[in-house]
Protein backbone atom coordinates (compact mmCIF):
# COMPACT_ATOMS: atom_id res chain seq x y z
CA UNK A 1 0.00 0.00 0.00
CA UNK A 2 2.83 2.80 0.29
CA UNK A 3 4.43 1.84 -2.88
CA UNK A 4 1.77 3.65 -4.51
CA UNK A 5 1.69 7.32 -3.19
CA UNK A 6 2.59 9.22 -6.43
CA UNK A 7 5.49 11.03 -5.74
CA UNK A 8 6.25 11.19 -2.04
CA UNK A 9 9.49 12.25 -1.15
CA UNK A 10 12.85 9.98 -1.84
CA UNK A 11 15.48 10.72 -0.03
CA UNK A 12 19.08 11.21 -1.45
CA UNK A 13 21.92 12.82 -1.72
CA UNK A 14 21.67 15.44 -4.63
CA UNK A 15 22.38 18.82 -6.30
CA UNK A 16 18.69 18.81 -6.86
CA UNK A 17 17.74 17.91 -3.43
CA UNK A 18 19.96 20.44 -2.06
CA UNK A 19 18.23 23.11 -4.19
CA UNK A 20 16.08 25.81 -2.70
CA UNK A 21 12.45 24.89 -2.20
CA UNK A 22 11.37 28.07 -3.78
CA UNK A 23 13.47 27.78 -6.80
CA UNK A 24 12.76 24.78 -7.45
CA UNK A 25 8.76 25.77 -7.49
CA UNK A 26 9.29 28.43 -9.85
CA UNK A 27 11.61 26.45 -12.12
CA UNK A 28 8.54 23.81 -11.79
CA UNK A 29 6.05 26.28 -12.82
CA UNK A 30 8.01 27.47 -15.72
CA UNK A 31 8.69 24.01 -16.72
CA UNK A 32 4.76 23.46 -16.89
CA UNK A 33 4.40 26.63 -18.95
CA UNK A 34 7.02 25.43 -21.17
CA UNK A 35 5.19 22.22 -21.62
CA UNK A 36 2.21 23.82 -22.67
CA UNK A 37 3.13 25.91 -25.50
CA UNK A 38 5.26 23.06 -27.20
CA UNK A 39 3.71 22.47 -30.46
CA UNK A 40 6.31 20.37 -32.52
CA UNK A 41 7.58 16.99 -32.04
CA UNK A 42 11.12 17.57 -32.52
CA UNK A 43 10.85 20.36 -29.28
CA UNK A 44 8.89 17.06 -26.91
CA UNK A 45 12.11 14.98 -28.03
CA UNK A 46 13.99 17.90 -26.35
CA UNK A 47 11.58 18.32 -23.22
CA UNK A 48 12.56 14.30 -22.80
CA UNK A 49 15.58 14.72 -23.01
CA UNK A 50 15.93 17.50 -20.00
CA UNK A 51 13.64 15.24 -18.21
CA UNK A 52 16.22 12.54 -18.12
CA UNK A 53 18.94 14.95 -17.52
CA UNK A 54 16.86 16.16 -14.40
CA UNK A 55 16.03 12.73 -13.04
CA UNK A 56 19.72 11.40 -13.45
CA UNK A 57 21.03 14.79 -11.35
CA UNK A 58 18.11 13.98 -8.67
CA UNK A 59 19.47 10.38 -8.63
CA UNK A 60 16.13 9.12 -8.25
CA UNK A 61 15.93 5.65 -10.25
CA UNK A 62 14.51 6.41 -13.72
CA UNK A 63 11.66 3.39 -12.98
CA UNK A 64 10.47 5.44 -10.03
CA UNK A 65 9.68 8.42 -12.23
CA UNK A 66 7.95 5.81 -14.81
CA UNK A 67 6.48 4.86 -11.84
CA UNK A 68 4.51 8.38 -10.92
CA UNK A 69 3.04 7.80 -14.57
CA UNK A 70 1.62 4.70 -14.24
CA UNK A 71 -0.84 6.15 -12.15
CA UNK A 72 -2.70 8.64 -14.51
CA UNK A 73 -1.84 6.29 -17.79
CA UNK A 74 -5.41 5.66 -17.80
CA UNK A 75 -6.76 9.23 -17.77
CA UNK A 76 -4.15 9.87 -20.55
CA UNK A 77 -5.42 6.43 -22.52
CA UNK A 78 -8.59 8.08 -22.44
CA UNK A 79 -7.78 11.67 -23.39
CA UNK A 80 -5.69 10.29 -26.13
CA UNK A 81 -8.59 8.41 -27.36
CA UNK A 82 -10.89 11.32 -27.05
CA UNK A 83 -8.99 13.48 -29.25
CA UNK A 84 -8.16 10.20 -31.38
CA UNK A 85 -11.86 10.42 -32.70
CA UNK A 86 -12.78 13.46 -32.38
CA UNK A 87 -10.21 15.58 -34.66
CA UNK A 88 -12.06 15.11 -38.30
CA UNK A 89 -10.32 17.38 -40.09
CA UNK A 90 -7.39 16.54 -42.51
CA UNK A 91 -5.76 13.45 -44.07
CA UNK A 92 -8.47 10.70 -43.56
CA UNK A 93 -6.82 7.78 -42.69
CA UNK A 94 -9.60 5.07 -42.16
CA UNK A 95 -13.06 5.87 -41.33
CA UNK A 96 -16.48 3.75 -40.65
CA UNK A 97 -19.59 4.54 -40.15
CA UNK A 98 -19.64 7.90 -38.23
CA UNK A 99 -15.94 7.33 -37.24
CA UNK A 100 -13.18 9.10 -38.76
CA UNK A 101 -9.32 8.87 -38.15
CA UNK A 102 -7.14 11.11 -39.69
CA UNK A 103 -3.23 11.78 -39.79
CA UNK A 104 -3.45 15.03 -37.65
CA UNK A 105 -5.65 13.47 -35.39
CA UNK A 106 -2.92 10.63 -34.39
CA UNK A 107 -0.16 13.41 -34.06
CA UNK A 108 -2.69 15.25 -31.73
CA UNK A 109 -3.44 12.62 -29.45
CA UNK A 110 0.03 11.42 -29.12
CA UNK A 111 1.48 15.11 -28.27
CA UNK A 112 -1.56 15.62 -25.65
CA UNK A 113 -0.50 12.01 -24.23
CA UNK A 114 3.35 13.38 -24.07
CA UNK A 115 2.26 16.75 -22.79
CA UNK A 116 0.36 14.76 -19.49
CA UNK A 117 2.65 12.84 -19.31
CA UNK A 118 5.74 15.14 -18.86
CA UNK A 119 4.00 17.59 -16.93
CA UNK A 120 3.54 14.71 -14.61
CA UNK A 121 7.09 13.53 -14.57
CA UNK A 122 7.94 16.76 -14.43
CA UNK A 123 6.22 17.37 -11.09
CA UNK A 124 6.86 13.76 -9.41
CA UNK A 125 10.70 15.23 -9.76
CA UNK A 126 9.44 18.48 -7.77
CA UNK A 127 8.02 16.09 -4.87
CA UNK A 128 10.34 13.23 -4.90
CA UNK A 129 13.51 15.64 -4.12
CA UNK A 130 11.87 18.35 -1.91
CA UNK A 131 10.23 17.36 1.48
CA UNK A 132 6.54 18.61 2.49
CA UNK A 133 7.83 20.55 5.12
CA UNK A 134 10.16 22.45 2.76
CA UNK A 135 7.36 22.59 -0.14
CA UNK A 136 4.78 24.25 1.71
CA UNK A 137 7.26 26.62 3.41
CA UNK A 138 8.27 27.87 -0.06
CA UNK A 139 4.88 27.99 -1.43
CA UNK A 140 4.15 30.34 1.73
CA UNK A 141 7.59 31.91 1.24
CA UNK A 142 6.22 32.49 -2.74
CA UNK A 143 2.40 33.59 -1.35
CA UNK A 144 4.27 36.57 0.50
CA UNK A 145 2.60 38.98 -1.76
CA UNK A 146 -0.85 38.09 -1.21
CA UNK A 147 -0.21 38.02 2.75
CA UNK A 148 0.02 42.10 1.83
CA UNK A 149 -3.99 41.88 0.36
CA UNK A 150 -4.74 40.32 3.76
CA UNK A 151 -4.96 36.56 2.37
CA UNK A 152 -4.24 34.49 5.44
CA UNK A 153 -0.88 32.81 3.80
CA UNK A 154 0.39 31.11 6.69
CA UNK A 155 -2.86 29.53 7.57
CA UNK A 156 -3.25 27.73 3.71
CA UNK A 157 0.57 26.95 4.25
CA UNK A 158 -0.24 24.94 7.68
CA UNK A 159 -3.53 23.62 6.20
CA UNK A 160 -1.47 22.43 3.25
CA UNK A 161 1.57 20.93 5.47
CA UNK A 162 -1.00 19.24 7.90
CA UNK A 163 -2.55 17.58 4.70
CA UNK A 164 0.75 16.45 3.38
CA UNK A 165 1.49 15.05 6.83
CA UNK A 166 -1.37 13.10 7.08
CA UNK A 167 -1.11 11.31 3.86
CA UNK A 168 1.43 8.39 5.00
CA UNK A 169 -0.66 8.55 8.79
CA UNK A 170 -3.60 7.71 6.77
CA UNK A 171 -1.88 5.00 4.71
CA UNK A 172 -0.61 3.24 7.69
CA UNK A 173 -4.06 3.46 8.57
CA UNK A 174 -5.38 1.80 6.09
CA UNK A 175 -2.83 -0.89 5.94
CA UNK A 176 -3.53 -1.55 9.33
CA UNK A 177 -7.58 -1.71 9.13
CA UNK A 178 -6.83 -4.13 5.56
CA UNK A 179 -4.46 -6.31 7.21
CA UNK A 180 -7.95 -6.07 10.35
CA UNK A 181 -10.54 -6.79 8.06
CA UNK A 182 -8.27 -9.30 6.14
CA UNK A 183 -8.19 -11.69 8.87
CA UNK A 184 -11.63 -11.36 9.38
CA UNK A 185 -11.44 -12.92 6.55
CA UNK A 186 -12.37 -9.90 4.06
CA UNK A 187 -11.02 -10.08 0.76
CA UNK A 188 -10.58 -7.13 -1.51
CA UNK A 189 -9.32 -8.45 -4.96
CA UNK A 190 -12.28 -10.95 -5.98
CA UNK A 191 -15.20 -10.37 -7.80
CA UNK A 192 -16.76 -7.46 -10.33
CA UNK A 193 -16.08 -4.17 -9.70
CA UNK A 194 -19.22 -3.58 -8.13
CA UNK A 195 -18.19 -6.52 -5.14
CA UNK A 196 -14.94 -5.25 -4.39
CA UNK A 197 -15.95 -1.48 -4.23
CA UNK A 198 -18.42 -2.97 -1.75
CA UNK A 199 -15.69 -5.13 -0.29
CA UNK A 200 -14.12 -2.05 0.44
CA UNK A 201 -16.88 -0.76 2.79
CA UNK A 202 -15.10 -2.07 5.71
CA UNK A 203 -12.03 -0.08 4.88
CA UNK A 204 -13.79 3.27 4.27
CA UNK A 205 -16.32 3.61 7.27
CA UNK A 206 -13.03 2.74 9.91
CA UNK A 207 -10.91 5.11 7.80
CA UNK A 208 -13.13 8.11 8.09
CA UNK A 209 -14.07 7.63 11.31
CA UNK A 210 -10.25 7.68 12.87
CA UNK A 211 -9.67 10.72 10.19
CA UNK A 212 -12.46 12.42 12.23
CA UNK A 213 -10.88 11.84 15.19
CA UNK A 214 -7.32 12.59 14.28
CA UNK A 215 -8.67 15.64 13.32
CA UNK A 216 -10.27 16.67 16.71
CA UNK A 217 -7.45 15.87 18.41
CA UNK A 218 -4.98 17.74 16.04
CA UNK A 219 -7.60 20.91 16.28
CA UNK A 220 -7.49 20.38 20.35
CA UNK A 221 -3.91 19.97 20.10
CA UNK A 222 -3.26 23.07 17.96
CA UNK A 223 -5.34 24.89 20.53
CA UNK A 224 -3.65 23.82 23.43
CA UNK A 225 -0.47 25.56 22.15
CA UNK A 226 -2.33 28.83 21.61
CA UNK A 227 -1.72 28.53 17.56
CA UNK A 228 -2.30 31.93 15.63
CA UNK A 229 -1.94 34.14 19.29
CA UNK A 230 1.38 35.33 17.80
CA UNK A 231 0.54 37.16 14.69
CA UNK A 232 4.34 37.41 13.50
CA UNK A 233 5.70 33.56 13.70
CA UNK A 234 9.69 33.60 12.60
CA UNK A 235 11.34 30.65 11.16
CA UNK A 236 13.77 28.23 12.30
CA UNK A 237 15.54 27.51 9.59
CA UNK A 238 15.86 30.38 6.91
CA UNK A 239 16.49 29.03 3.64
CA UNK A 240 19.22 30.42 1.86
CA UNK A 241 20.08 30.85 -2.15
CA UNK A 242 23.39 29.42 -3.04
CA UNK A 243 25.58 28.88 -6.13
CA UNK A 244 23.60 25.64 -6.96
CA UNK A 245 20.47 27.62 -7.42
CA UNK A 246 21.74 30.03 -9.24
CA UNK A 247 23.09 27.02 -11.81
CA UNK A 248 19.48 25.43 -11.61
CA UNK A 249 18.26 28.88 -12.63
CA UNK A 250 20.82 29.08 -15.55
CA UNK A 251 20.63 25.90 -16.77
CA UNK A 252 16.41 25.43 -17.07
CA UNK A 253 16.55 29.08 -19.01
CA UNK A 254 19.23 27.84 -21.48
CA UNK A 255 16.76 24.99 -22.30
CA UNK A 256 13.27 26.63 -22.34
CA UNK A 257 14.80 29.19 -24.70
CA UNK A 258 16.72 26.19 -26.36
CA UNK A 259 13.14 24.35 -26.67
CA UNK A 260 11.16 27.43 -27.84
CA UNK A 261 13.75 27.67 -30.52
CA UNK A 262 13.36 24.33 -31.48
CA UNK A 263 9.83 24.83 -31.71
CA UNK A 264 9.72 27.53 -33.89
CA UNK A 265 11.90 26.21 -35.95
CA UNK A 266 14.38 28.62 -35.48
CA UNK A 267 17.38 26.75 -37.34
CA UNK A 268 15.86 25.62 -40.13
CA UNK A 269 15.82 21.67 -39.00
CA UNK A 270 12.88 20.42 -40.36
CA UNK B 1 -2.66 -27.11 15.53
CA UNK B 2 1.20 -26.93 15.53
CA UNK B 3 3.15 -24.09 14.04
CA UNK B 4 6.66 -24.47 12.57
CA UNK B 5 8.51 -21.89 12.12
CA UNK B 6 11.84 -22.71 9.61
CA UNK B 7 14.57 -19.86 8.48
CA UNK B 8 12.00 -17.09 8.04
CA UNK B 9 13.60 -14.14 6.92
CA UNK B 10 11.24 -10.80 5.87
CA UNK B 11 12.82 -7.72 4.60
CA UNK B 12 10.36 -4.68 4.44
CA UNK B 13 11.29 -2.56 0.65
CA UNK B 14 13.78 -4.26 -0.80
CA UNK B 15 16.18 -2.60 -2.91
CA UNK B 16 15.10 0.60 -2.22
CA UNK B 17 16.48 3.45 0.36
CA UNK B 18 13.39 2.56 2.93
CA UNK B 19 14.87 -0.87 2.86
CA UNK B 20 14.31 -2.64 6.36
CA UNK B 21 15.12 -6.21 7.33
CA UNK B 22 12.75 -7.00 10.01
CA UNK B 23 13.31 -10.74 10.47
CA UNK B 24 16.75 -12.48 10.20
CA UNK B 25 16.62 -16.05 9.76
CA UNK B 26 13.38 -17.27 12.77
CA UNK B 27 13.69 -21.41 13.37
CA UNK B 28 11.05 -22.26 16.28
CA UNK B 29 8.13 -24.65 16.54
CA UNK B 30 4.98 -23.64 18.73
CA UNK B 31 2.89 -27.18 19.54
CA UNK B 32 -0.59 -27.69 20.14
CA UNK B 33 -1.89 -26.39 23.68
CA UNK B 34 0.75 -23.84 24.03
CA UNK B 35 0.56 -20.52 25.22
CA UNK B 36 3.97 -18.83 23.69
CA UNK B 37 4.67 -15.30 24.14
CA UNK B 38 6.90 -13.56 21.87
CA UNK B 39 8.64 -10.26 23.92
CA UNK B 40 11.23 -7.61 22.18
CA UNK B 41 11.80 -4.55 22.40
CA UNK B 42 9.71 -2.29 19.91
CA UNK B 43 11.04 -2.61 16.56
CA UNK B 44 12.25 -6.18 17.38
CA UNK B 45 10.18 -7.69 14.31
CA UNK B 46 7.25 -9.60 16.89
CA UNK B 47 4.51 -7.76 14.57
CA UNK B 48 6.16 -8.59 11.29
CA UNK B 49 6.62 -12.27 12.81
CA UNK B 50 3.05 -12.60 14.04
CA UNK B 51 1.38 -11.43 10.71
CA UNK B 52 2.80 -14.08 9.11
CA UNK B 53 0.77 -16.52 10.59
CA UNK B 54 -2.12 -16.12 8.82
CA UNK B 55 -0.59 -14.69 5.95
CA UNK B 56 -1.05 -10.84 6.01
CA UNK B 57 3.01 -11.56 5.10
CA UNK B 58 3.44 -13.76 2.72
CA UNK B 59 6.31 -16.03 3.58
CA UNK B 60 9.41 -14.28 1.40
CA UNK B 61 12.42 -16.71 2.76
CA UNK B 62 12.28 -20.20 4.68
CA UNK B 63 9.01 -22.03 5.70
CA UNK B 64 6.40 -22.03 7.38
CA UNK B 65 3.63 -25.11 8.52
CA UNK B 66 0.66 -24.10 10.17
CA UNK B 67 -0.97 -27.09 10.66
CA UNK B 68 -1.04 -29.49 7.66
CA UNK B 69 -0.75 -25.99 5.42
CA UNK B 70 2.22 -24.53 3.94
CA UNK B 71 2.49 -20.80 3.91
CA UNK B 72 5.69 -21.18 2.01
CA UNK B 73 3.69 -22.72 -1.16
CA UNK B 74 2.80 -20.84 -3.78
CA UNK B 75 -0.86 -21.06 -3.49
CA UNK B 76 -2.79 -21.04 0.30
CA UNK B 77 -6.41 -21.49 1.19
CA UNK B 78 -6.65 -17.99 2.88
CA UNK B 79 -10.07 -18.77 3.58
CA UNK B 80 -9.23 -21.79 5.74
CA UNK B 81 -6.34 -20.63 6.86
CA UNK B 82 -7.55 -17.44 8.38
CA UNK B 83 -10.58 -19.17 9.77
CA UNK B 84 -8.36 -21.43 12.18
CA UNK B 85 -5.78 -18.74 13.35
CA UNK B 86 -7.23 -15.52 14.77
CA UNK B 87 -5.45 -12.38 14.86
CA UNK B 88 -6.23 -9.97 17.47
CA UNK B 89 -4.24 -6.26 16.78
CA UNK B 90 -3.57 -3.74 19.24
CA UNK B 91 -6.52 -1.33 19.30
CA UNK B 92 -8.97 -3.90 17.49
CA UNK B 93 -11.90 -1.32 18.64
CA UNK B 94 -10.82 0.46 14.69
CA UNK B 95 -11.70 -1.80 12.34
CA UNK B 96 -15.93 -1.79 13.82
CA UNK B 97 -17.87 -0.92 10.39
CA UNK B 98 -20.82 -2.15 10.48
CA UNK B 99 -24.25 -0.36 11.60
CA UNK B 100 -25.11 -2.82 14.34
CA UNK B 101 -23.08 -4.88 17.00
CA UNK B 102 -24.37 -8.21 15.57
CA UNK B 103 -23.42 -7.18 11.90
CA UNK B 104 -20.11 -6.69 12.83
CA UNK B 105 -19.62 -9.68 14.98
CA UNK B 106 -20.96 -11.86 12.26
CA UNK B 107 -18.62 -10.22 9.26
CA UNK B 108 -16.07 -12.96 9.68
CA UNK B 109 -18.15 -16.11 10.01
CA UNK B 110 -20.02 -14.38 7.14
CA UNK B 111 -17.15 -14.75 5.44
CA UNK B 112 -15.34 -17.85 6.24
CA UNK B 113 -18.94 -19.43 4.45
CA UNK B 114 -21.43 -19.95 7.67
CA UNK B 115 -25.12 -19.49 7.22
CA UNK B 116 -26.47 -16.72 8.30
CA UNK B 117 -28.47 -18.44 11.01
CA UNK B 118 -25.03 -20.05 11.95
CA UNK B 119 -22.89 -16.83 12.29
CA UNK B 120 -25.48 -14.97 14.33
CA UNK B 121 -25.27 -18.12 16.94
CA UNK B 122 -21.54 -17.64 16.87
CA UNK B 123 -21.62 -14.04 17.31
CA UNK B 124 -23.93 -14.64 20.23
CA UNK B 125 -22.03 -17.20 22.23
CA UNK B 126 -19.34 -14.63 20.95
CA UNK B 127 -20.80 -11.46 22.88
CA UNK B 128 -21.76 -12.99 25.97
CA UNK B 129 -18.12 -14.88 26.09
CA UNK B 130 -16.72 -11.53 26.14
CA UNK B 131 -18.91 -10.34 29.06
CA UNK B 132 -22.09 -8.41 27.15
CA UNK B 133 -25.49 -8.51 27.61
CA UNK B 134 -25.90 -9.79 23.62
CA UNK B 135 -29.71 -8.47 23.85
CA UNK B 136 -28.70 -5.12 25.14
CA UNK B 137 -26.25 -4.42 22.31
CA UNK B 138 -26.61 -6.72 19.40
CA UNK B 139 -29.01 -3.71 17.67
CA UNK B 140 -26.80 -0.90 18.68
CA UNK B 141 -24.38 1.13 16.83
CA UNK B 142 -20.44 -0.23 17.23
CA UNK B 143 -20.08 3.45 17.44
CA UNK B 144 -22.29 4.66 20.14
CA UNK B 145 -20.38 2.22 22.61
CA UNK B 146 -18.15 3.07 25.24
CA UNK B 147 -14.12 2.44 24.60
CA UNK B 148 -13.91 -0.81 26.70
CA UNK B 149 -17.28 -2.10 24.96
CA UNK B 150 -15.95 -1.27 21.79
CA UNK B 151 -13.09 -3.20 22.36
CA UNK B 152 -14.82 -6.08 23.51
CA UNK B 153 -17.47 -6.18 20.69
CA UNK B 154 -14.36 -6.06 18.34
CA UNK B 155 -12.68 -9.47 20.06
CA UNK B 156 -16.07 -10.90 20.02
CA UNK B 157 -15.66 -10.24 16.23
CA UNK B 158 -12.59 -12.71 15.89
CA UNK B 159 -13.92 -15.51 18.38
CA UNK B 160 -16.95 -15.74 16.09
CA UNK B 161 -15.49 -17.31 13.72
CA UNK B 162 -14.28 -19.92 16.85
CA UNK B 163 -10.15 -20.19 15.82
CA UNK B 164 -8.23 -22.97 17.02
CA UNK B 165 -4.99 -20.64 17.03
CA UNK B 166 -5.06 -17.10 18.62
CA UNK B 167 -2.47 -14.50 18.13
CA UNK B 168 -2.80 -11.69 19.81
CA UNK B 169 -0.45 -8.65 19.37
CA UNK B 170 -0.14 -6.50 22.15
CA UNK B 171 -3.35 -7.22 23.40
CA UNK B 172 -4.01 -4.71 26.85
CA UNK B 173 -1.94 -2.14 25.53
CA UNK B 174 -3.79 1.16 26.62
CA UNK B 175 -5.84 -0.26 28.95
CA UNK B 176 -6.54 0.00 32.68
CA UNK B 177 -5.73 -3.21 34.89
CA UNK B 178 -9.27 -4.75 35.02
CA UNK B 179 -9.46 -4.59 31.49
CA UNK B 180 -5.89 -6.03 31.30
CA UNK B 181 -7.57 -9.06 33.84
CA UNK B 182 -10.58 -9.28 31.55
CA UNK B 183 -8.84 -10.16 28.08
CA UNK B 184 -6.33 -12.38 29.86
CA UNK B 185 -8.86 -14.31 31.62
CA UNK B 186 -11.04 -14.74 28.73
CA UNK B 187 -8.10 -15.96 26.27
CA UNK B 188 -7.77 -18.82 29.31
CA UNK B 189 -11.54 -19.44 29.31
CA UNK B 190 -11.13 -19.92 25.09
CA UNK B 191 -7.94 -21.96 25.76
CA UNK B 192 -10.38 -24.22 27.66
CA UNK B 193 -12.64 -25.04 24.58
CA UNK B 194 -11.61 -24.55 20.87
CA UNK B 195 -8.35 -22.51 21.15
CA UNK B 196 -5.90 -24.70 22.35
CA UNK B 197 -3.04 -22.62 20.95
CA UNK B 198 -2.02 -18.76 21.95
CA UNK B 199 0.59 -16.57 20.51
CA UNK B 200 1.02 -13.51 22.62
CA UNK B 201 2.89 -10.63 21.84
CA UNK B 202 3.02 -8.40 24.85
CA UNK B 203 5.73 -6.13 26.90
CA UNK B 204 4.03 -6.41 30.67
CA UNK B 205 6.83 -9.61 31.67
CA UNK B 206 4.38 -9.95 34.45
CA UNK B 207 1.42 -11.24 31.92
CA UNK B 208 3.94 -13.54 30.24
CA UNK B 209 5.35 -14.96 33.55
CA UNK B 210 1.84 -15.51 34.89
CA UNK B 211 0.30 -17.01 31.68
CA UNK B 212 2.90 -18.72 29.34
CA UNK B 213 4.31 -22.07 28.99
CA UNK B 214 6.81 -21.04 26.75
CA UNK B 215 8.56 -17.45 25.59
CA UNK B 216 10.54 -16.42 22.67
CA UNK B 217 13.02 -13.43 22.96
CA UNK B 218 13.58 -11.31 19.72
CA UNK B 219 16.07 -8.69 19.36
CA UNK B 220 16.96 -6.39 15.92
CA UNK B 221 15.29 -9.77 14.16
CA UNK B 222 16.79 -12.15 15.76
CA UNK B 223 15.68 -14.91 17.92
CA UNK B 224 17.72 -14.79 21.39
CA UNK B 225 16.19 -17.13 23.35
CA UNK B 226 13.32 -19.81 23.01
CA UNK B 227 12.88 -21.26 26.66
CA UNK B 228 10.27 -21.32 29.38
CA UNK B 229 9.69 -18.12 31.16
CA UNK B 230 11.43 -19.84 34.60
CA UNK B 231 14.58 -20.29 32.87
CA UNK B 232 14.14 -16.90 31.45
CA UNK B 233 14.07 -14.78 34.33
CA UNK B 234 16.36 -17.07 36.75
CA UNK B 235 18.93 -14.65 35.31
CA UNK B 236 18.05 -11.08 35.42
CA UNK B 237 21.25 -9.94 33.61
CA UNK B 238 20.42 -12.18 30.65
CA UNK B 239 18.02 -9.44 29.15
CA UNK B 240 19.95 -6.96 29.67
CA UNK B 241 20.59 -5.10 26.03
CA UNK B 242 17.17 -6.60 24.68
CA UNK B 243 15.94 -3.06 26.45
CA UNK B 244 13.28 -5.93 28.63
CA UNK B 245 12.87 -5.80 32.22
CA UNK B 246 12.07 -8.95 34.13
CA UNK B 247 8.60 -9.15 36.14
CA UNK B 248 8.11 -7.82 39.32
CA UNK B 249 8.14 -11.46 41.23
CA UNK B 250 11.89 -12.45 39.48
CA UNK B 251 13.33 -8.85 40.65
CA UNK B 252 12.40 -9.18 44.28
CA UNK B 253 13.75 -12.79 44.20
CA UNK B 254 17.25 -11.59 42.97
CA UNK B 255 17.34 -8.91 45.36
CA UNK B 256 16.82 -11.55 48.18
CA UNK B 257 19.01 -13.47 46.60
CA UNK B 258 21.63 -10.75 46.90
CA UNK B 259 20.78 -10.99 50.95
CA UNK B 260 21.14 -14.29 51.40
CA UNK B 261 17.42 -15.72 51.02
CA UNK B 262 17.63 -18.27 47.83
CA UNK B 263 14.82 -19.83 46.36
CA UNK B 264 15.13 -23.42 45.26
CA UNK B 265 13.30 -22.35 42.13
CA UNK B 266 12.54 -19.14 40.79
CA UNK B 267 8.53 -18.09 41.72
CA UNK B 268 6.79 -16.24 38.82
CA UNK B 269 3.53 -15.28 39.51
CA UNK B 270 2.22 -13.48 43.38
CA UNK B 271 0.51 -16.69 44.23
CA UNK B 272 3.61 -18.36 43.77
CA UNK B 273 5.75 -15.93 45.71
CA UNK B 274 3.65 -15.86 48.56
CA UNK B 275 3.75 -19.79 48.71
CA UNK B 276 7.38 -19.79 48.74
CA UNK B 277 7.76 -17.20 51.57
CA UNK B 278 4.94 -18.86 53.79
CA UNK B 279 6.63 -21.86 53.16
CA UNK B 280 9.66 -21.27 54.56
CA UNK B 281 12.13 -21.58 52.02
CA UNK B 282 15.77 -21.22 52.71
CA UNK B 283 15.04 -18.75 55.92
N1 LIG C 1 5.07 -1.63 6.76
C1 LIG C 1 6.36 -1.43 7.05
N2 LIG C 1 7.21 -0.86 6.15
C2 LIG C 1 8.50 -0.70 6.42
N3 LIG C 1 9.08 -1.03 7.56
C3 LIG C 1 8.32 -1.58 8.51
C4 LIG C 1 6.92 -1.82 8.32
N4 LIG C 1 6.41 -2.38 9.44
C5 LIG C 1 7.44 -2.50 10.29
N5 LIG C 1 8.60 -2.03 9.74
C6 LIG C 1 9.94 -2.03 10.36
O1 LIG C 1 10.30 -3.37 10.65
C7 LIG C 1 10.87 -3.49 11.94
C8 LIG C 1 10.09 -4.47 12.77
O2 LIG C 1 8.82 -3.92 13.03
P1 LIG C 1 7.70 -4.66 13.88
O3 LIG C 1 7.58 -6.06 13.40
O4 LIG C 1 6.47 -3.82 13.81
O5 LIG C 1 8.32 -4.63 15.34
P2 LIG C 1 7.60 -4.78 16.76
O6 LIG C 1 6.22 -5.28 16.56
O7 LIG C 1 8.48 -5.73 17.50
O8 LIG C 1 7.62 -3.44 17.40
C9 LIG C 1 10.88 -2.10 12.53
O9 LIG C 1 12.17 -1.57 12.40
C10 LIG C 1 9.90 -1.31 11.70
O10 LIG C 1 10.33 0.01 11.57
MG1 LIG D 1 4.36 -4.35 17.06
Amino acid sequence: MREVSIGQYYPAESFTHKLDARIKLLLTIAFIVMVFLVQSLYAYIAVAAFILIATLVSKIPILKVLKSVKAIIFIVIVMAIINLFTNREGTVLWSWWKVVITVEGIVTAVKLALRLIFLVMGTALLTYTTTPMALTDGMESLMYPLSLIKVPTHDIAIIMSIALRFIPILMEEVDKIMMAQKARGACFDRGGLLKRAKALLPVLIPLFVSAFRRADELALALDARCYNATPNRTKYKQPRLTWRDLVATIFTAVFIVLVIAINNNFWGLY
Amino acid sequence: MQIKVEDLKYTYSPKSPFEKVALEGITFTVNEGDTIGIIGSTGSGKSTLSQHFNALIRVSHGKLYVGDMELHAKKVDLGKLRQSVGMLFQYPEYQLFADTVLQDVCFGPLNFGMSKEEAESRAKEAIELVGLNFDEVKDKSPFELSGGQKRRVAIAGIIASMPQVLVLDEPTAGLDPRGKRDILELVTKLKKSYCKTVIMISHNMDEIAEYCNRVIVLNNGKLLYDTTPRELFKDVKALEGTGLTPPHTAKIASLLANNGIIFSDLPLTVDEFVKAIKGGIAL
